[in-house]
């Protein structure tokens, strides 16, 4: 314990002592600040405070050499370790608050006690040098808390909640709590927060006149009909999809599983075009159904139902691959118990098989619903006059009159809706345990599903399949075609346009205008996607395995940036993050930090679902083996969470890259995103380029999945996932 | 196994566990010797299990200390008490096979990889499974699964070895070979060893000592033997091998003669009783006789089950202090369902202890 | 313990691996088609040698974006786009006088810049109008519209399309038009009566078009040069210029204020202006009208001098006290009208 204190105040030390503090010019990888390391530019704070009078630097110093005396000095442990972690506490806060109070003008408050001094001057944002001093501060205190006896002693454990609650806090809590802010501020930006309560109980936003037969309804109520919908429909179809992969025979189930996952890798307003060019009063379908049955062309479509089929088909891969792992991490043993117990298929399926599966119904409809309320690009394309919070909000924003208190407002009701959806999960997962991979090895074969159940599963997986499978063609027809819907003759010229090359003078030129983009944003997804997945899946151990205090506010932290439309998000972004103490506008790093903390709760999900069907005693054992948590987690949990990982990994990357809402604000032309390229297309009218390059999208991120599957993706639970055979031979 | 493990002994100071508002443990104090195999035992819920993790360190203690080999390792953490267990669902990890299990503690605390999966081979030797390392555990056993577990958990050389239920999963002549060969381990290393169990056979047959616990506090502690002559309670003479336990009431205490009503009858017996009033005698089955004469000690009672099982008779019968079971000897003539008999009561047999629910 | 530390370097190091300062080239946001964008970006590089680095937004995107950018801006100049966000921001102080010459533009340039104080400058015009899916209209039988009191016929009902003020700039221009054309309250009768005919207000101005185009709609009110677009690509639609006249938007530049590279902003301003680059427009498929009298005027924008153009009072109906009335009495009187 002694020595990782130690060893974290070396690191807090060294970034102190050696790193430039503040943010350099050209980035720090370009070690342009080693020529000149002593400037009020590029010094390290212990220069800082000696050359360039910036005192206020000093806490994290001190408070450094403080914490090792207490180590070296105080004789009881307990003793030592509780005032190492007040010493690392009061710094942190200090050096947080003098970044927050000194900025790039000066200092914002207490003008009279800095005059005359260098802080007049200002400062810049952190940099390498104040990134690594918090972070080893941050190891100190939560090495001696574990050192109090928290967290059993582990501090691996305590070190990993503070990491994350700092980054939820940092990157989660600290942008959004600048936008919603002004849902109590007025117009003018005066703190009123008598203002609140009228705004956001106005029955312009909880008007119930469609339920009433009168009028039309409030977005809070069509938001949250369209997400319980979309949740229950997704969580079923997905369900459907994971029972006919792990419980039957069916013949084409590779293509089952690309057509499944699809949607998922589709880039926004693809489907919703395609469902138009099908559905819409001028659609290919609906001039069939025409014609053959005299149906009158209608704008069905522009409502409700336009909304739900396409987040069906947007959001159904995403229950599916959280529910793949739980359906087949369900022991084989408990169903032969069953069985064994003269209960039939159908009775095993329904008492056995699917009460084991809650955890992951619940995460599935979770998410779905969260999902669908958070939904952007389908309500914009096909909402007609049905209004939900989430394009209501956008427009608050962006619309030709700025409202940002009604934006805060909406969207504190966008996360009331999800809190309430977090809290009904919990209560109806309960306490109880879903452990049904144990410690002890079974070999049994998983029961086959019952006549009826099958049967269920095929009438809805396989139309929906179908019908994905004709929206997809939709999409690559309309690749080929000159002007889609009107024009069908056949051209490469929206590929050539957008991915052209020229062999010139012997070397590969790329002249097509969408290169740039589909390298940027292949670069900052998969820069993300590892990270998002490590953040989501370190969350959901410590959710499942670790008991700390304020768990609960934990876990719904860990949801609320997913929750929140991606337009908050960005602008929330830009807000924070534009001044010291943290600039990240204009960087890629935003971009990667936004991807990981917005895409991180499916990987919390995800792992949760995974994690309570992994029998505790398996840690158990690993740690009385003297293992630490660490090696733990590397060694036992991580092999077995091989899906959950996929699921997580893949996900993450793919919603970076088919992600707009969040990043439009904070994208620049140097890191430009394929999506908001694709959406400046689509706005543009240029459909042909627009879904030629989301095609080639498709195809990158599908290869890119197949390859995780392939690397990641099985578990070696049993020598072979058997399934009682059925028919003869196994597909 | 090159040298011996180092003993180790467990101490408890006051040991306190909460969850909240459930009190798991109350104030344990206990004291186990190195090479000592402790058995706790006791009905599900008394607390036995949060006492093993407790040694373990998988819980931690919210009052009280606890000492292994003399260090106080109260805020240490599981990772790095010299202590191993074997748990009741074995936690073999799946997706290694039985050597890489065996040789994982010993990878993962720095040894070398060959060393270590050599120290394995020899483990699994130990425990019989020779030349089954490279098996998935799911293509193992339960009985072949439990001696990996143990195996893995020994070739640590803890102080310390914690076994939870382990021979619950197996079948019951399996169990009786499996606790033989963990007693001759034990016994053979000298480790210091806590069981836990809720099987009173299996705390007998393997223990040097149990320590009986009841709603999260001990009940008693002694040698098997002392148990079982000396139970201090309703609940111990129950749980410690069976036993008949009957009303009656002390008319007369005294030091080595008590004068107690029983069935409406007056006895006295050789035993001793501090208070007058309500107690319970002690009857253990094999300690009574059926005749068909009555005597000053035998009462009158109605054969109501026979169970002939070749080695013995299992009789149930009816009688003014309640139902009785009874074991004895076979013979020729056993007695039928519906006959009156007599249960005679050996009075150098029989025990007295206080009357209170036995309620598990 | 070795492998938590790597874990933290690792952290370190992709905090840092991308957070370089902005670099010595002027940043556009363009609220035009990406095309255009591509294009001017290309040839201003071309012409002075300085680096821009461009990004398309659209206007409210960039407008939400400056205001929170406020203070230390990453945007140095906006092009683009419809004038009223470009006036909002000059209003609210985010942009700043360029002081470039306008002698040589048209009247309606010249006054969008005297009105924001220099701030904004008018680089084209687009003007406002009607079209309908030839196809859809024959398919009905029915006849296309030639003014905005015809749109009030009830045999246009579930035809019409239009954006909802609230959101879309382009369709408070309608209003705003409207209102100029009919006087207020009788605007409001019309836009009442039109309301039976319409479909859905969108949120976004040129979806409407994009709608009609396609035949999800019969008839759009849309901005001219978006119409033009989709004619252009083989889209049945046919554009009107209501004969009671009609109004229209400038597209401005603005300079952002507290902008670094403040040499650079204005080299461009002038590009922008210049006729050189108002005549690159019809390149790449813009048809809206060029503010420098001297730019080559497409053959097919819509020609301001056969239309019937009203003279659009952007001092008044720009203010923000002006919209928020007539956007409220929007909603109370037209919003539901037609549902």
């Amino acid at each position: 314990m002694k020595r990782i204190i130690f060893q974290w105040i070396a690191v807090g030390l060294a970034g102190f002592c050696l790193l430039p503090w503040y943010m350099v010019d050209g980035g720090f990888w370009a070690f342009d600040w080693i020529a000149d390391p002593a400037s009020p530019e590029n010094a390290p704070a212990l220069l800082q405070i000696l050359l360039h009078g910036r005192w206020w630097l000093a806490g994290a110093l001190l408070a450094l050499l403080a914490a090792a005396l207490v180590q070296l000095l105080v004789k009881s442990p307990v003793r030592a370790a509780r005032l190492t972690a007040a010493i690392a506490a009061l710094a942190l806060g200090w050096t947080m608050l003098q970044g927050l109070v000194i900025v790039r003008q000066g200092p914002r408050i207490l003008q009279d006690l800095f005059a005359g001094t260098a802080a007049e001057q200002g400062q810049i944002g952190f940099g390498a040098g104040a990134a690594v001093t918090l972070l080893g501060l941050l190891f100190v205190l939560t090495t001696a808390i574990s050192g109090m006896g928290k967290g059993r002693g582990d501090a691996f454990v305590t070190g990993m909640i503070g990491l994350i609650v700092s980054l939820v806090g940092v990157f989660v809590f600290y942008p959004v709590a600048h936008i919603l802010i002004s849902a109590f501020q007025t117009s003018v930006g005066a703190f009123e927060p008598g203002l609140f309560i009228p705004r956001f109980f106005s029955s312009e936003i909880w008007g119930i006149g469609c339920l009433v037969g009168q009028g039309s309804c409030g977005p809070a109520i069509n938001s949250l009909m369209l997400a319980i919908a979309t949740g229950v429909g997704t969580t079923a179809l997905g369900l459907a999809f994971a029972l006919i992969f792990t419980r039957t025979n069916f013949v084409a189930k590779p293509l089952l599983r690309v057509l499944s996952v699809i949607p998922i890798i589709t880039p926004p307003f693809v489907i919703g075009l395609a469902l138009i060019l099908l559905f819409g009063r001028a659609g290919a379908a609906t001039a069939l159904f025409s014609d053959l049955f005299g149906i009158e062309k209608s704008r069905w479509l522009y409502s409700f139902w336009g909304i739900y089929i396409a987040q069906l088909l947007s959001f159904t891969p995403i229950a599916f691959l959280v529910l793949i792992g739980v359906v087949e991490g369900v022991s084989p043993s408990m169903e032969e118990a069953s069985q064994t117990l003269n209960a039939n298929r159908w009775q095993t399926f329904r008492h056995v098989s699917l009460p084991l599966m809650r955890p992951g119904l619940a995460a599935a409809f979770l998410l779905g619903f969260v999902e669908s309320l958070a939904d952007f690009g389908n309500p914009l394309v096909l909402g007609g006059n049905f209004n939900v919070l989430s394009t209501e909000i956008y427009f608050s924003i962006v619309g030709a009159v700025a409202n940002p208190a009604r934006a805060a407002t909406l969207a504190i009701v966008l996360l009331v809706l999800t809190l309430g959806a977090f809290l009904a999960q919990r209560r109806w997962v309960g306490t109880k345990s879903y452990a049904t991979v144990t410690g002890k090895a079974d070999s049994g074969a998983h029961v086959a599903l019952s006549r009826g159940v099958k049967w269920a599963c095929y009438l809805t997986a396989l139309p929906w399949a179908a019908f994905t499978a004709i929206v997809y063609s939709m999409i690559i027809f309309g690749s080929f075609v000159k002007l889609w819907g009107y024009d069908n003759s056949f051209t490469l010229e929206h590929y050539i346009r957008a991915f052209g090359m020229k062999l010139k003078n012997g070397a590969l030129k790329l002249t097509g205008v969408a290169w740039d983009s589909y390298f940027t944003t292949l670069e900052i997804a998969s820069i993300a996607a590892p990270l998002t997945a490590l953040v989501g899946l370190a969350t959901a151990y410590l959710l499942v395995r670790q008991n700390f205090r304020g768990k609960d506010v934990f876990e719904f932290s860990t949801m609320l940036s997913f929750a929140i439309p991606g337009t908050v998000i960005g602008v929330s972004y830009v807000l924070a993050f534009n001044f010291p103490p943290i600039e990240l506008t204009g960087t890629a790093l935003i971009l990667i930090i936004v991807f990981v903390f917005r895409n991180m709760p499916v990987g919390v999900r995800g792992g949760i679902a995974a994690m309570s069907q992994l029998d505790k005693s398996l840690d158990e054992a690993s740690i009385t083996l003297g293992a630490n948590s660490f090696t733990t987690v590397r060694r036992v949990i991580a092999p077995l969470m091989g899906p959950a990982m996929v699921a997580a990994l893949t996900y993450s990357f793919v919603r970076a890259i088919t992600s707009v809402s969040a990043v439009i604000f904070l994208y620049t032309a140097r890191h430009n995103m394929a999506t908001t390229f694709i959406v400046g297309r689509v706005e543009n009218g240029d459909y042909g380029l627009a879904i030629a390059y989301s095609a080639v999208l498709i195809v990158t991120m599908l290869a890119v999945i197949l390859a995780t599957q392939f690397l990641l993706g099985r578990r070696r639970l049993r020598r072979e996932n058997r399934i009682e055979p059925v028919a003869a031979g196994r597909a | 196994m090159g040298e011996k493990p180092k003993k180790g002994s467990v101490v408890f100071e006051d040991v306190v566990k909460r969850y909240g508002e459930v009190t798991a443990l109350k104030k344990l104090s206990l004291s186990i010797e190195p090479g000592e195999l402790v058995t706790l035992l006791g009905p599900s819920g008394c607390g036995k299990t949060t006492t093993l993790r407790l040694i373990a360190g998988l819980e931690s203690a919210t009052e009280g200390r606890i000492l292994i080999g003399g260090e106080d390792v109260t805020h240490l953490s599981a990772t790095y008490r010299k202590v191993s267990m074997v748990f009741q669902s074995y936690a073999l990890f799946p997706h290694m096979s039985v050597l890489e299990n065996v040789a994982y503690g010993l990878t993962v605390s720095g040894i070398p990889r060959e060393k270590a999966h050599a120290k394995a081979e020899e483990g699994l030797e130990m425990v019989g499974l020779k030349g089954f390392g490279q098996r998935l555990p799911s293509e193992l056993s339960g009985g072949q699964q439990q001696r990996v577990a143990v195996a893995r958990a020994i070739v640590l050389e803890p102080e310390v070895l914690l076994l939870d239920e382990p021979l619950s999963n197996l079948d019951a002549k399996l169990r009786r070979r499996v606790r033989e060969e963990i007693r001759q381990i034990q016994q053979d290393l000298g480790l210091t060893t806590v069981y836990v169990t809720h099987d009173q056979e299996e705390a007998m047959a393997v223990s040097d000592r149990i320590i009986v616990m009841r709603n999260a506090e001990i009940a008693q502690a002694g040698t098997p033997h002392d148990l079982y002559e000396r139970p201090n309670s309703a609940f111990i003479a129950d749980f410690i091998g069976d036993a008949n336990l009957a009303d009656c009431e002390v008319i007369a205490a005294g030091e080595g003669e008590t004068k107690l009503n029983l069935g409406g009858r007056e006895i006295t017996l050789p035993l001793g009783a501090a208070t007058t009033g309500p107690a319970r005698l002690v009857l253990r089955p094999n300690d009574l006789a059926l005749t068909s004469e009555p005597g000053p000690l035998a009462f009158p009672a109605t054969v109501s089950y026979v169970a002939y099982l070749g080695n013995q008779i299992q009789y149930t019968v009816q009688s003014e202090f309640g139902e009785i079971f009874v074991i004895s000897p076979p013979v020729a003539q056993p007695f039928g369902v519906g006959d009156q008999v007599f249960v005679e009561i050996d009075p150098q047999k029989a025990l007295l202890v206080p009357d209170e629910p036995v309620g598990k | 313990m070795k492998k938590r530390k790597m874990l933290g370097a690792a952290l370190v190091a992709t905090l840092f691996a991308a957070n370089g300062a902005m670099a010595e080239e002027l940043s556009i946001v363009c609220s035009n088609e990406q095309d255009w964008c591509d294009l001017m970006t290309s040839a201003f590089t071309e012409k002075t040698g300085i680096d821009v680095s461009m990004v398309r937004k659209s206007t409210g995107e960039t407008l939400a974006q400056v205001r929170a950018e406020a203070g230390n801006p990453k945007i140095d100049v906006w092009w683009g786009g419809t004038g009223d966000p470009h006036l909002i921001a000059a209003s609210e102080g985010l942009t700043q006088p360029s002081g470039v010459d306008t002698s040589e533009l048209l009247g309606w340039a010249q006054k969008m810049a005297d009105i924001s104080g220099g701030r904004t400058i008018g680089i084209h015009l687009g003007v406002l109008g009607v079209a309908y899916n030839d196809e859809v209209l024959k398919e009905k039988g029915i006849t296309p519209p030639a003014c905005w009191k015809d749109l009030a016929d009830p045999m246009y009902k579930g035809e019409i399309q239009v954006a909802n003020p609230n959101s879309s700039g382009t369709a408070y221009t309608e209003l705003a038009t409207l209102v100029q054309v009919f006087g207020e309250d009788e605007a409001f009768k019309l836009l009442r009566e039109i309301g039976k005919n319409v479909n859905q207000y969108t949120k976004s101005g040129s979806a409407p078009s994009k709608a009609a185009a396609r035949g999800e709609t019969g008839i759009s009110i849309g901005f001219q040069h978006d119409m033009v677009k989709l004619a252009k690509k083989g889209f049945p639609l046919k554009i009107v210029s209501p004969c009671e006249g009609t109004g229209y938007e400038v597209g401005g530049v603005s300079i952002i204020s507290g902008t670094k590279n403040l040499d650079a902003a204005k080299k461009f301003v002038e590009f922008a202006l210049s006729a050189e680059a108002q005549s690159l427009g019809p390149q790449v498929g813009v048809y809206n009208v060029p503010s420098n009298k001297n730019a080559t005027l497409p053959p097919e924008a819509p020609d301001p001098s056969t239309i019937k153009l009203i003279d659009y009072d952007f001092a008044t109906y720009g203010s923000t006290e002006t919209r928020e009335r007539l956007l409220k009495r929007w909603d109370e009187e037209v919003k539901d009208a037609g549902n």
